[in-house]
């Protein structure tokens, strides 16, 4: 509850945390209240500027943005749901094994910064070729894959610290066997450090995912995605510069809380981080 | 620092060893076998297993490894199955472009990064380091293509200022008015990678304005400017000099969807279409050729860095 009112006290916080409301509310919701169908074609009125009619203009088949963009919501959140968690299931327990037994450390930390030497997108793409066609599934691998390192990396060097601490000694001295001290002790003092990470992992996974439908590589693209519609866009970007505009917004304005979000529980679970990059 | 220098180099071979060794499980990891891939879906079982036996894949694992390994040294990298051209030499054609694209980028990090690190650190807590702050935070959300395609319409498609896409060589040409064309590309790449080096260069300065002998400079009387940039900047400097080579991952990933927006013809251009095609020998080669690039620039990070404090060469 303190949290709570500490996280309410900064006013870009709260306009973060409305942000995300609105973000949530529109991809549960959209469905029922977007204002036309977001693959309805009508040629008659393509690449319309913004008006009354249509608040976000339309794009090269008459469809209308703001549908679209509201739809694209949806798919936006859900997979960058996907690949935090998948980040989540694969760096936690394979950070605190590293960070716990030297031996595996040694070993997991190599591989961890040798996949780190490639680029983000550079593996992604990589990734994407090899899984195959485009689709949700091979996104959420490709983009978990290069985050899940990460991951490994946060939650490693806190295990690290958290391990020599002397209530873990303590645990050990009365007889708890090392599950007991990897889940009791450990894991559990990890809530933090895991919840900050996770909240960037989101923003820059969404990010990477727009990147992705951008170029063409992502999601089919029949799928409303707001990278796909900057993509779509791009054959009208000095007519019709509203196709890319809107859906990049959104898209800038939810990494943007995410971040500020991210940033704030920083500063609140982990002062020390306060500094750090 | 011979030792120092001994131990990073050492690090760094083993680092480009599993690099290779990445790149190599790559391959093994493609759907199927890559001689019938390479070859299509109308290829005969003779033609599939004549390309084998010509690239040694019908050999053990341990065997292929060592031949992709000796390839490598002598500088082959494979051959596209598309273009039928060395990949070596399709990397090294589009090499200017990616590496020009850099170093302009870098230059609007560092130039914007640095001096609105510095400025939010002297106020702390000011309406411009809070303004600053949101912008570098703001800077870093949105997405550099974006900000390239934003661009393009205001500086190319209205006011007809700078060119909207394409690259001819400098090198070939000679014209250095050919730069103009990757103004826009640079400061779309660069704006939103100096908002982490405004982020670290504002800390570090914070650290160093706190120090004592920062409190003895400015009791002796010296000027604010003098205090900045003779005492608190030059011991600031080492993170701020990181932060800045660490940002060349971030550089090059941005640099894949910039080219592409720009139409520049890069080797983040030459992924992508490598990616559309499935081409996977230039994907290889990439991936190795930047991943390389990534451990080579660390490796010299490192070197500076122990260069500038010496007390980090006997940690």
């Amino acid at each position: 509850m303190r949290l709570a009112k500490i996280l309410l006290r900064r006013k870009t916080v709260l306009f973060a945390l409305l942000v995300l409301g609105a973000l949530l509310v529109v991809a549960a919701f959209s469905p029922l209240f977007v204002p036309y169908d977001p693959d309805a074609l009508n040629l008659t009125d393509r690449l319309q500027p913004p008006n009354l009619t249509h608040p976000f203009g339309t794009d090269h088949f008459g469809r209308d943005i703001l549908s679209r963009a509201l739809v694209g919501t949806r798919i936006t959140l859900l997979l960058g749901l996907s690949i935090s968690a998948f980040a989540l299931v694969f760096g936690v327990p394979i950070g605190v094994l590293s960070g716990y037994y030297d031996r595996v450390g040694m070993v997991v930390m190599r591989l961890v910064d040798t996949i780190m030497a490639f680029p983000a997108i550079i593996l992604a793409l990589a990734l994407m070729a090899i899984l195959g066609k485009p689709g949700v599934v091979n996104v959420i691998i490709a983009v978990g894959m290069v985050w899940a390192p990460r991951m490994v990396r946060v939650v490693y060097s806190s295990t690290l610290s958290l391990r020599e601490n002397t209530y873990v000694e303590a645990a050990r001295a009365l007889g708890a066997s090392s599950l007991r001290i990897l889940l009791r002790h450990i894991t559990i003092n990890l809530l933090s450090p895991v919840i900050v990470q996770a909240t960037f992992t989101f923003a820059f996974s969404i990010m990477e995912v727009a990147a992705l439908n951008f170029l063409g590589v992502g999601i089919p693209p029949y799928v409303p995605s707001w990278g796909g519609m900057m993509n779509e866009g791009r054959t009208y970007i000095i007519r019709a510069p509203w196709i890319i505009l809107f859906p990049g917004l959104l898209l800038a304005m939810s990494v943007l809380s995410f971040n500020l979000v991210g940033d704030a529980l920083r500063d609140r679970l982990d002062p020390k981080l306060r500094n750090a990059v | 620092m011979l030792s120092f220098i001994a131990r990073r180099g050492l690090g760094m071979v083993l680092s480009t060893l599993l690099v290779v060794t990445i790149t190599f499980v790559f391959m093994q990891l493609i759907p199927g076998d890559p001689a019938s891939v390479l070859l299509g879906p109308n290829a005969t079982p003779e033609q599939v297993a004549n390309l084998k036996a010509t690239w040694g894949l019908d050999r053990p694992l341990p065997v292929q490894f060592a031949r992709y390994f000796a390839n490598l040294f002598r500088g082959n990298l494979g051959e596209s199955l598309f273009h039928r051209q060395p990949v070596l030499r399709m990397i090294g054609e589009r090499a200017e472009t990616s590496v020009l694209l850099g170093i302009m980028a870098l230059l609007v990090v560092a130039g914007l990064g640095i001096p609105a690190g510095i400025i939010a650190a002297i106020r702390p807590n000011s309406w411009l380091d809070n303004l600053l702050l949101l912008v570098a935070l703001a800077g870093a959300s949105i997405p550099s293509f974006w900000l390239g395609l934003m661009l393009m319409v205001v500086f190319a498609g209205k006011l007809h200022l700078l060119p909207s896409s394409g690259f001819t060589s400098v090198i070939a040409t000679g014209n250095l008015a050919n730069l103009k064309s990757l103004i826009l590309p640079a400061f779309s790449l660069g704006f939103v990678n100096a908002a982490l080096v405004a982020r670290t260069a504002r800390s570090s300065m914070l650290d160093v304005l706190r120090a004592d002998y920062i409190t003895t400079a400015k009791a002796k009387g010296l000027s604010q400017p003098v205090v900045i940039v003779k005492h608190a900047l030059r011991n600031a400097a080492i993170p701020i000099t990181t932060v800045v080579s660490f940002t060349f991952a971030s550089l090059v990933s941005g640099a894949v969807v910039t080219e592409n927006v720009f139409a520049l013809p890069g080797i983040g251009s030459l992924i992508v279409q490598s990616v559309l095609k499935r081409d996977y020998p230039v994907i290889q080669g990439i991936m190795l050729v930047v991943a390389v690039l990534y451990v080579l620039v660390n490796f010299f990070t490192d070197l500076t860095y122990a260069f500038l404090d010496p007390r980090i060469r006997y940690r």
